[in-house]
């Protein structure tokens, strides 16, 4: 009975399964610290959720669970930066960069401290809805100098975040997704700043994603492939500094681009290709694929994204259209 | 620390800030006079007596840090420092002129004795909330002081803040307001009153003192006090005259004052008399 009891008090947020889900960026970031004394993290109450309870039970000194009051979290990791320390702050996407955006601007970014800014619940990924879905947080980051952005597709590559977000010399947006289940065995390809990962090769068109969409771009690819049209799927992990040349060269090569973002089309990862594109005086077949400039609903993520068009069925049938329209040019 | 400090020295350091403020504001008429002549006592009794800092190493890192987290009342803040040697008080002539680091608001690019840009209120308090919880960690003596607006309480953030160092029982932290009872719409108790300010901040966890904030001995005894208060931050409700020190300017109550060449003449006629 008594166990029963703490098993379901134990539930956290977001996890209500009686199995611990993987913390694959916890562990990362756990580790860092032990090798760098610099590090601490500061979270707004939400622990468990962003994979933060390992640092709070080993590292206790150098971690402060803020309350719910992100606005104060931001200031102080301001002042502890300035201080010499490498400050992580850890809420939810939404709360962590919208509600504290004046914040962010006036102690991390205007003074380029290393506060590294590390939100969960990316895009509509939550049954939570509108409240906590962060479908504007890049475009809003993106616009902010000396921020860097950073979104893994997976947690093959929560590992690498923290050492990108520790190897840009200033703020950083990290942009994470708590995994579901374990995930298979996977060897990750280095991700490096500023570069993109070309996670498969094709020459009819090219299929720019970012976080959760890019494994649906790899399944929009795979089935694409069986009616013999090859797509190129890059993985641009790196979404500020972006990796303009390879954007460049995907588009020379392939004649026909899509980007695939779990985000508002306004301002995120497409609006930085198409910026990229037109810059260079590139015109090609292009399509963005994310959310339609509309708010979202509360449910689970394969329906979410399968309701909203960015899931593998929505991309291929864009894939199709953009397709038609290369020919033309 | 009163009595190792010569009053009438610092009240006279005091006099010529004033006197600087007036100069600073009276080309342009941009920047704040009344609260600057308000302020010059708290300036004066942290800056040239109370904080530790040394103006040739601004970064050293056991200094105690002074937050303006009111980063508009720059025209006493810019006096302080330059006549505590952070740069060369001939710069202060170039007040919110195009192109000088002394701007209307103070920010960073000045210098790093400007501890953090502040401006957008309410932001401050935390940033040294942060530093302060540093410095424990670090093992470091170093006091955290900041003055703090008395409108600017009125943002969330500050209780936010506010609840985290009383939670915390940060005790080398010193929050200040400058309590001169005018914000940009008029007097505190018509736009949104604070009060009872003591018994919240004491229900927050501060220790709490309220003074004559033009009382050079007043501010210093409390600062004497909060430093030893252990186990709790403190709160200290400075009360500043607006236009303190010109006979003239003296309880005019206005956020924004026309500041003609008239009037900036006889105040700097009567403050020169007074040295």
């Amino acid at each position: 009975m008594s166990k029963t009891l703490t098993q379901l008090e134990a539930a956290d947020f977001i996890n209500r399964s009686f199995k611990p889900l993987p913390r694959s960026y916890g562990d990362a970031l756990v580790e860092a610290a032990l090798q760098d004394e610099r590090i601490v993290a500061l979270c707004a109450d939400l622990v468990p959720p962003t994979e933060t309870d390992r640092f709070r039970d080993e590292l206790p000194d150098r971690f402060l669970n803020t309350g719910i009051a992100e606005a104060n979290m931001i200031g102080m990791a301001g002042g502890m930066a300035r201080s010499g320390e490498i400050p992580f702050c850890h809420s939810f996407c939404a709360f962590i960069t919208k509600r504290v955006l004046d914040q962010i601007t006036m102690q991390a970014a205007y003074p380029n401290l290393p506060v590294k800014i590390v939100g969960f619940l990316p895009g509509i990924a939550t049954l939570l809805g509108v409240s906590h879905q962060a479908i504007e947080d890049v475009a809003i980051m993106r616009a902010v100098p000396n921020m860097a952005i950073f979104e893994p597709s997976g947690p093959e590559y929560h590992a690498a975040m923290v050492q990108m977000a520790l190897a840009w010399d200033g703020p950083v947006y990290l942009r994470m997704k708590r995994p579901d289940t374990t995930p298979d065995a996977f060897t990750p390809q280095p991700l490096e700043i500023g570069k993109g990962v070309i996670r498969r090769e094709g020459s009819d068109i090219t299929i720019i994603s970012a976080g959760i969409c890019v494994s649906e771009a790899l399944m929009a690819a795979e089935t694409l492939a069986q009616d013999g049209i090859q797509a190129r799927v890059v993985d641009m992990a790196s979404l500020k500094p972006i990796d303009e040349e390879l954007i460049i060269e995907s588009a020379r090569k392939t004649g026909a681009v899509i980007t695939v973002e779990n985000h508002s089309i306004i301002g995120g990862l497409g609006s930085a290709v198409a910026e990229t594109l037109m810059d260079a005086g590139i015109g090609v077949a292009f399509k963005r694929v994310g959310i339609n400039d509309q708010f979202c609903e509360g449910g689970t993520t394969p329906y979410l994204m399968q309701k909203f068009g960015i899931d593998h069925r929505g991309i291929e049938n864009v894939i199709k259209d953009v397709l038609s329209r290369k020919k033309k040019v | 620390m009163k009595q190792d400090h010569n009053l009438k020295e610092l009240e006279q350091i005091a006099t010529k800030l004033r006197l600087h403020v007036v100069n600073m504001v009276a080309p342009s008429g941009q920047g704040y006079v009344q609260q600057g002549l308000g302020a010059a006592d708290l300036f004066t009794s942290l800056y040239f007596a109370e904080a530790k800092m040394d103006p040739e190493n601004p970064t050293w890192a056991d200094r105690d840090r002074i937050f303006l987290t009111t980063a508009h009342n720059t025209a006493i803040f810019y006096a302080t420092l330059g006549e505590r040697g952070f740069f060369d008080t001939e710069r202060l002539s170039t007040y919110v002129t195009n192109g000088s680091e002394l701007e209307i608001n103070s920010s960073e690019r000045l210098g790093p004795f400007v501890e953090a840009t502040c401006g957008s209120l309410g932001q401050g308090l935390s940033v040294a909330i942060g530093c302060a919880i540093a410095a424990k960690r670090q093992g470091r003596a170093s006091r955290f002081y900041v003055i703090i607006g008395d409108g600017e309480m009125q943002e969330g953030q500050v209780w936010e803040a506010a609840m985290l160092a009383g939670t915390k029982g940060l005790d080398n932290l010193c929050l200040i307001v400058d309590y001169n009872f005018v914000q940009s719409e008029g007097t505190m108790d018509k736009v949104m009153s604070l009060e009872p300010l003591m018994d919240k901040m004491a229900s927050f966890g501060f220790a709490c003192q309220e003074v004559d904030g033009n009382d050079m001995g007043a501010l210093l005894n409390a600062y004497d006090e909060a430093r030893q208060t252990k186990g709790k931050p403190t709160f200290i409700k400075a009360n500043t005259l607006m236009g303190k020190g010109v006979a003239s300017l003296e309880g005019l109550m206005f956020h924004q004052l026309r500041f003609p060449e008239e009037v900036a003449n006889s105040a700097r006629a009567e403050l020169e008399a007074q040295l």
